[in-house]
């Protein structure tokens, strides 16, 4: 019997996941599993309810040590001696990931828990020039910082955008001999840490004096740190451009300027916004170079030269460790208003990006 | 085709030579150096203010601990801070290298697709969780916790020396700064290791199992070697950002101008970058501002030495185009 290559059935077979016949798994395996899981569960649950031992101490002095060992077992049960370091990294991968999984979960679920008592309207739009920190939570908002971030985060976006993406233009268009070292700078300069990109301004302040303290200076300090993650997403992204583009506009007798500002910009155009959403999100949360370069302030400020401004990040920075406990909740709801940001930038920048990075 | 081709080569010679792609490569060229310019505009502007510093405290300022500014004649040390930011930083590391490893072992080899991809993006938003916040979680919630735990450590392990605590007292301690730098490492170790680990090549693991090579002998002997560069830089770059680190220390540790070396769990520590905030809201003048810029080029300095070693690594490994 001859078999004919059918081509319609190819997406069917890509499909098919690859036959491992040395990774089945016997019933038995199935089984010990489960009662290695279940055992030392209800061994440390029994002692926890039953005696007044530490809840830490019963999770890492009985807990783990227990699943180890129940794990080596069933391993050794069902695959010899082999089997036993398996389950030591089987059980250690599992415990780090709800490790990680449970901070992560209570960072967040406190941020709600604890942000949503002094959420209201007018704390979304209200400043804080009556306010002092014993003031109830009826009166006073964050609108001055809410707009001070996005005057700042505007700034260093007027700034970064557009020395980022020339950045990654010159790496991948442009392709001139000092390719290896620009990218070596823009790695560099992504590790300078936040405090001293707001240090190097505020030196420029001091020792210049061409502008003061305010929202100007701290879109300086954002950008140096926007700058590198604009730059290195923009390359990336740059690089998906199919290169017949690039040779086709050549050959019709275009010159390099046009291939790039109306051929290759224009076809990268949402990768270059996932970039410009990462670079924002990278800043907006940063606040020690606002503590530096831009200072804080009561009243609404919109003059970018006009004096200290307000931020979320320097907002919730002065109420922290406040003894009142309504500014502590003002604290904790700015908080929750910043990481709602973030995540809006981080949603944005996935469905954005999702069609042109995943091909990656 | 590539630029490589002459044909090709030929054709950008013949587009460049247009008078309006001169001035257009000129200003990309120029931008594109505008990284270079920050990075020399910093070590120029800090490293001058190291001048007043070293005039007036000499190399003590940093082989020596103090902060008395306002006696006659002031001292001013910064060793106990830089030393503090390495220990700080070695705390985080020895929490986040084995659970980031674990970690994206779990996400490569382990778990089921949907879950993995869950868990990636799950990780790559902790990464995008602002230091203030961290602090602000960390201040709150996981102060008493972690109290608790030293408590611990100390009832129990107190006979050996890094768990001892003569105080009392167990916050603001550098294991709780640490830890919070851990939390802050995670995330970018992970998803560097979790790249590399996911790019070993199918065959070579197949093959391996094949052979009946256990879960531990083909990540020992296959995925570890294969991913060990990227790894190891992933994990420099996480150091990197561990050094700068300012806000989330900020809130959790007391700073103090006497070296802590050893005891992890005492009240007590410090940190370059921390030292810099905590100081500037309070500063006396102009001679303390020119200390903390100074301090400020010695943290610009060596977190430049880390991240280009990382970046050095990542590179030579080549398998991380990142």
């Amino acid at each position: 019997m001859t078999t004919t290559f059918d081509p319609s059935a190819l997406p069917q077979l890509q499909q098919q996941r690859i036959e491992r016949p040395w990774r089945r798994k016997p019933p038995i395996f199935t089984w010990s599993v489960v009662l290695a899981t279940l055992i030392p569960l209800a061994i440390v649950g029994w002692i926890y309810w039953s005696t007044d031992i530490p809840g830490a101490i019963v999770m890492t002095v009985i807990y783990l040590p227990l699943q180890l060992i129940a794990s080596g077992v069933a391993a050794f049960a069902t695959r010899g001696r082999r089997g036993i370091l398996d389950s030591v990294i089987i059980v250690n991968a599992i415990g780090a990931t709800l490790f990680t999984l449970i901070v992560l979960l209570s960072v967040i679920g406190s941020l709600i828990a604890r942000g949503i008592t002094a959420i209201s309207a007018h704390f979304i739009y209200q400043n804080n020039v009556y306010v002092s920190p014993s003031t109830p939570l009826e009166y006073g908002g964050i609108g001055h910082a809410i707009l001070g971030t996005v005057i700042i985060v505007g700034i260093s976006m007027l700034i970064a955008v557009p020395i980022g993406v020339a950045t990654a233009i010159y790496i991948t268009e442009v392709r001139g001999r000092a390719v290896p070292y620009v990218r070596f700078f823009v790695q560099a300069m992504a590790g300078v840490p936040s405090v001293v990109a707001g240090l190097f301004i505020l030196t420029i302040i001091v020792a210049t004096g061409a502008f003061q303290q305010g929202a100007f200076a701290g879109g300086l300090a954002y950008a140096i740190l926007m700058l590198p993650t604009v730059a290195r997403t923009a390359e990336e992204v740059l690089k998906l451009v199919p290169e017949d583009l690039r040779t086709g506009a050549l050959a019709l007798g275009s010159t390099r300027a046009r291939t790039v500002l109306r051929v290759v910009l224009p076809a990268a155009r949402t990768g270059i916004i996932t970039a410009i959403i990462l670079g924002v999100a990278r800043v907006i949360g940063e606040t020690a170079p606002l503590l530096l370069a831009a200072g804080s302030a009561d009243a609404t400020v919109v003059n970018p030269f006009g004096g200290p401004i307000a931020a979320i990040p320097t907002y919730i920075f002065n109420n922290v460790a406040l003894p009142y406990p309504d500014a502590v909740a003002r604290a904790w709801a700015s908080a929750l208003v910043l990481i709602v940001l973030v995540s809006i930038l981080f949603v944005l920048a996935r469905v954005i990006g999702r069609g042109r990075l995943s091909s990656k | 085709m590539s630029l490589a081709d002459p044909e090709i080569r030929d054709l950008k010679a013949a587009a460049t030579s247009h008078r309006g792609d001169r001035v257009f490569n000129r200003i990309i060229t120029v931008a594109a150096f505008t990284a270079l310019a920050v990075l020399a505009g910093i070590a120029v502007f800090l490293g001058l203010q190291t001048i007043p510093a070293f005039q007036s405290q000499g190399l003590s300022f940093i082989t020596t601990t103090a902060w008395d500014i306002n006696t006659d004649p002031p001292t001013a040390g910064i060793w106990g801070m830089l030393y503090g930011s390495v220990l700080l930083a070695v705390i985080g590391l020895v929490i986040a290298i084995p659970a980031s490893l674990l970690l994206s072992i779990f996400t490569v080899f382990l778990a089921p697709r949907k879950l993995a991809a869950g868990l990636t993006n799950l990780i790559d938003l902790m990464a995008a969780i602002p230091s203030v916040i961290l602090g602000l979680w960390a201040f709150y919630i996981l102060n008493p916790t972690a109290e608790e735990w030293q408590r611990l450590l100390n009832q129990y392990l107190g006979w050996i020396p890094i768990f001892q605590n003569a105080s009392g007292n167990f916050l603001g301690t550098p294991f709780i700064a640490g830890f919070v730098l851990a939390i802050m490492m995670i995330p970018i170790i992970t998803s560097v290791s979790r790249e590399v680990l996911a790019r070993t090549p199918p065959e070579l693991i197949n093959a391996s199992e094949s052979l009946g090579s256990s879960l531990w002998t083909m990540l020992r002997y296959v995925a570890l070697p294969y991913g060990r560069g990227g790894i190891v830089g992933g994990i420099m770059l996480g150091l990197g950002r561990a050094l700068g680190e300012t806000i989330a220390v900020f809130f959790v540790l007391k700073i103090v101008f006497e070296v802590n070396w050893y005891q992890i769990i005492e009240s007590g520590g410090g940190s370059v970058a921390t030292l810099i905030v905590s100081r500037f809201g309070e500063v006396s003048g102009e001679f303390e501002l020119s200390l903390l810029l100074a301090a400020g080029f010695f943290l610009f300095v060596l977190t430049l030495v880390v991240n280009v070693i990382a970046n050095l690594i990542v590179a030579r490994t080549g398998r991380l185009q990142k």
